[in-house]
Parts: structure tokens; C-alpha cells; sequence
């Protein structure tokens, strides 16, 4: 493990990257030497709210994927496992997505070898909905004039198409209601250290990308674009790597103060009882790769499909099977048609399981989901 | 009242099935609430078979596998009590108290161990009453 400072070579790309375009120009280093077949990032549509998953070929295409896109939250790890199992494609990753995609590589649904995992720190999401309705009340400016937007220094930043910016304290937002979604206020993972590099602007000078080489890959990963020469590195200081380490600390001490004022207080027999049965959490959830041939569908949990599923042999039965790797992606909370908060009860299931047995879904280094292990040990 | 009480015993075929047989046959009185299903191990019990019998009524469920070390199949009952500790959180979540799901240990040998536990379960069942579930 060890920290360097990044910075792109290329005039186009420094220009659209965030901080340093470091990631768009590791991208590009990797399509142009033909070491992946495709690069799968994110790319804008209507405006800076829509974010789409873009599998990119050509390296001339990857300008459009650069920047960053906050009120697009999506999840990359059941996208690689469900269409791209047998290519080799390089990947730009939340710390959910590589937690999920490191859940997946343990039930052998994604090949290590096949992906190279960029990391992207992440102090959190926000829902596209929501985000374009704080913007309307807490902005002076309209949401369609937005043309980009970040996250820095606990500020929402949005910026105008004349240049100008304009900042609210992402902590007021979420006083009323708004700010990032609720999972990524109470996630504590802020930093990918299971993808091969993990970039990011804490601590880093301006114009420069803070990146943290986690294995022999982001290693190889890096010597290969500097030799590429689309890439240029230093050293950071003492100060570089206190101030990242003090921005992490900081962000995860709030995450465990969202975590004990919010667990407690979820009502889940009442939350449960709204459900109508639609699936759709299980559909989306990146852990739960069996879905076709989902135990629910089968014709003992389904024996009237008109009625409201019980609830224990509904969620009880999703919670059984994956809440021990649940990663706190939110993606079920978002499709959820009847607003109950999913993510919230399988992931105090999750700490549960931490608490008792060490294990961080996605995080920690075991071979297996410990429930699958053949071990001869009681946790 | 208490004569209503369901409960679902789902008994390893090795150990406590046996031990059930043991209590049996040595004529010991045990409630006669509970409905024995045999399983060929306890390592073959999904928490989904736990759910599946609350929501169809029980009020209690069971389980009883080979002690620790002793299992037929070697490791079966380490996974079942991996589970058994799962069912326990979830159970919580769905307003279901955590007394009315219970796992134990009980040899072929221990036709007495299979009776006391029976009786406590049932008492504890008793105090609890029927469960409703929403």
C-alpha cells in the first residue's frame, strides 16, 4: 500500500476530469494498450440528474464519461456479473460497488482476473429526485441550469453555465429532509481499499488526484500509464496524507453517529406491512445473483400471488439469505414503490452480523460468505 | 388453552429424532404439541423452513441436531448453528419474540434431555400464548 499524487498529461482530459482526470487517463492508458476489451463508466444524458452506465470501447469516447456524477446513483457490481462475466473491462468504483463486486468474486460470479477496479472515495449520493428538489428550494438557481456539481469540504457545490458556483452545507440540507440518500449518510466505508487503486481529491493540491495503491495491480496499474506517458506522479507530503486520513476519520465518525440514532428507531413490523409483494428489491440487488431461480418463486412461498406476501416469508426469507453480505447500496430503497426503507433493515442485519462475527460484507477478507463455510467453528 | 400450542419440531435423524424415540420408548410424558418432522441433518435446515412454519401457524419451532463434534455428516450442525443465530436476529425484526424459536443439542441417548426440553419450551409457549402474526 502506498499514496501518490496523479495528474493526466492529456490537455483534453485535465480539462474535463475532475481534480487531475488521473481516472479518465488510467482508463485510457488501459483501452489504447488494449488490456481491456472495454472501460464501463458513467456517462451524462439530459442533464447532470442522469447518469448512464456506458460501456466504452473506444478510448476517444472516455472524455464524455469524465467528471463526476453525484445525483446518478447506480451500481456497477450485478452490471459486470449479469452482462459483462466474460470480458475484461476496467471499471470506475464506489466503495458499495467494490464491496458487491467483492461479494460476487466470493460466489464465483465475477472473475478477478477479467476486471480492473478503479476506486472512487465516496462521501455519499443523491438521489436525482431529491436532488433536483433541494436545489429548487435551497438554490437561487434554477435545477435545469445546472451543468455540473460536487460534493467538497461538507458542501453541495453546483455550478452555473456562466462559471458561477454557489455552495449549501450538505449538513442543512440533510436537516430538512434532503442532501445525500439515507444509506450513504449512515455508510461507513468511504474509502474502496479492495479496488486496485482508490482515487480521490481529499487531501490532495488542486489539480492533482490523491490516489492509494492497494495491491500488486494498481501498482502495475500505475508504472504502466506513467511508462504510457499519459500520466505524471509525485510523491505527496505528510500534510497530503493527514489531511485525507482526517477527512475519512471525520466522515465515518458522522456515519456511526447517523448509525445509532437511526437503527433503533426503525419500525420494521409496521414498515414490512406496506409491501405488495413486487419483487423489485430483490430484482436489483447486486448480492442476490440467483434470482431466476429465486427460493420466493418457488410455489410453496407463493401459493395466492394476488395477496401481500407475509412479511417473514417475504423479506424474512431475502433477509436470511443475504443480509450477512448486504453492502448498503440503497438501490432497493430507491426502486421501492411503497417507500419502506429496505437498505435500513438489512443493513442494522448486517452490523448485527458484524458485531457477532467480524465480518464486513464486502470488506473483509474472508474466502467465503462465512455461512457458506464448510468450517468447523460456532460464531 | 395451552393444548392449542403448535409447535414444529424439525429433528436431525441421527441424534434427536432418536432421542425423541428414546423418550418414547422409555414411556417418558412429553407435551404432546409438537409436530415432529425428520430431517436428515441439521445442516440441511434453511431459515426459510423456520419462516415457512411460522407463517403457516406455528407457535414455536424447534430444532434439535447432534451435539457439537458428533455430527453424522461431520460439519452439518456447525453450518445449522451459523443459521441458527441468523434466524434468531430476523425473527426479531418481524415482531416474532425470540422465545418462541429454540435450538438445542440432544444425543439418541438423551431421551431425558428431549422431555425436559419439550416441557420448558411448551411452559414458555404457554406464557407467550398463540402468536399473531400481522
Amino acid at each position: 500500500m502506498s499514496y501518490i499524487l496523479a495528474k493526466s498529461k492529456n490537455e483534453d482530459i485535465l480539462k474535463a476530469g475532475e481534480c487531475g482526470g488521473a481516472v479518465t487517463s488510467i482508463f485510457k492508458y488501459l483501452l489504447d494498450e488494449g488490456i481491456v476489451d472495454g472501460v464501463l463508466a458513467l456517462s451524462p444524458h439530459d442533464d447532470v440528474y442522469d447518469g448512464i452506465p456506458t460501456f466504452v470501447t473506444n478510448s476517444e469516447d472516455l472524455i464524455n464519461t469524465a467528471g463526476s456524477y453525484h445525483c446518478a446513483p447506480t451500481m456497477i457490481g450485478d452490471l459486470i456479473q449479469k452482462y459483462f462475466a466474460d470480458k475484461k473491462v476496467a471499471v470506475a468504483v464506489k466503495p458499495c460497488d467494490i464491496r458487491s463486486i467483492d461479494e460476487l468474486i466470493k460466489r464465483h460470479k465475477i472473475n478477478p482476473d477479467n476486471i480492473y477496479t478503479v476506486g472512487l472515495n465516496c462521501g455519499g449520493t443523491v438521489s436525482p429526485v431529491s436532488g433536483r428538489k433541494m436545489i429548487d428550494l435551497f438554490y437561487e438557481a434554477s435545477p435545469d441550469d445546472v451543468i455540473s456539481e460536487e460534493i467538497d469540504k461538507g458542501q453541495f457545490i453546483i455550478e452555473l453555465a456562466d462559471g458561477s458556483e454557489e455552495a449549501v452545507k450538505i449538513h442543512d440540507l440533510e436537516k430538512e429532509g434532503y442532501g445525500r440518500r439515507n444509506n450513504c449518510q449512515r455508510c461507513d466505508v468511504k474509502i474502496p481499499r479492495k479496488a486496485n487503486i482508490a482515487c480521490g481529491n481529499w487531501g490532495a493540491e488542486d489539480g492533482w488526484t490523491f490516489i492509494e495503491i492497494n495491491d500488486d495491480k494498481g501498482q502495475k496499474l500505475i508504472d504502466g500509464a506513467k511508462k504510457a506517458g499519459i500520466l505524471e506522479t509525485k510523491s505527496p507530503n505528510e500534510a497530503a496524507i493527514e489531511g485525507r486520513a482526517k477527512v475519512e476519520k471525520i466522515m465515518i465518525k458522522m456515519s456511526k453517529k447517523n448509525q445509532e440514532a437511526t437503527y433503533p428507531l426503525v419500525n420494521e413490523v409496521e414498515e414490512w406491512n406496506r409491501c405488495i409483494g413486487c419483487y423489485a428489491c430483490r430484482d436489483v440487488c447486486p448480492i442476490c445473483w440467483c434470482y431466476k431461480n429465486c427460493e420466493l418463486s418457488k410455489s410453496y412461498f407463493k401459493d395466492d400471488i394476488i395477496a401481500s406476501p407475509m412479511p417473514i416469508a417475504f423479506q424474512g426469507v431475502r433477509l436470511s439469505h443475504m443480509s450477512f453480505s448486504c453492502v448498503d447500496c440503497g438501490q432497493c430503497d430507491d426502486v421501492c414503490p411503497m417507500d419502506i426503507p429496505v437498505s435500513l433493515v438489512f443493513d442494522k442485519l448486517q452490523k448485527k452480523y458484524q458485531n457477532r462475527t467480524g465480518y464486513l460484507a464486502g470488506v473483509s477478507d474472508d474466502i467465503k460468505p462465512p455461512l457458506y463455510s464448510p468450517d468447523k467453528v460456532e460464531l | 388453552m395451552s393444548d392449542e400450542i403448535k409447535i414444529v419440531g424439525l429433528l436431525c435423524n441421527w441424534c434427536c429424532y432418536g432421542g425423541a424415540d428414546t423418550a418414547g420408548t422409555a414411556r417418558m410424558q412429553y407435551p404432546h404439541n409438537i409436530r415432529i418432522i425428520r430431517v436428515m441433518c441439521s445442516g440441511r435446515i434453511n431459515p426459510s423452513m423456520i419462516f415457512k412454519a411460522f407463517e403457516e401457524g406455528a407457535d414455536g419451532v424447534f430444532v434439535g441436531g447432534c451435539h457439537i463434534g458428533d455430527c453424522h455428516y461431520d460439519a452439518g450442525n456447525y453450518k445449522w448453528s451459523r443459521r441458527a443465530k441468523i434466524v434468531q436476529d430476523i425473527i426479531e425484526e418481524f415482531g416474532i419474540e425470540k422465545e418462541r424459536f429454540r435450538f438445542e443439542w440432544i444425543s439418541a441417548s438423551e431421551g431425558e434431555k428431549f422431555q425436559k426440553t419439550m416441557e420448558e419450551f411448551h411452559t414458555t409457549l404457554s406464557k407467550l400464548g398463540p402468536l399473531e402474526l400481522e
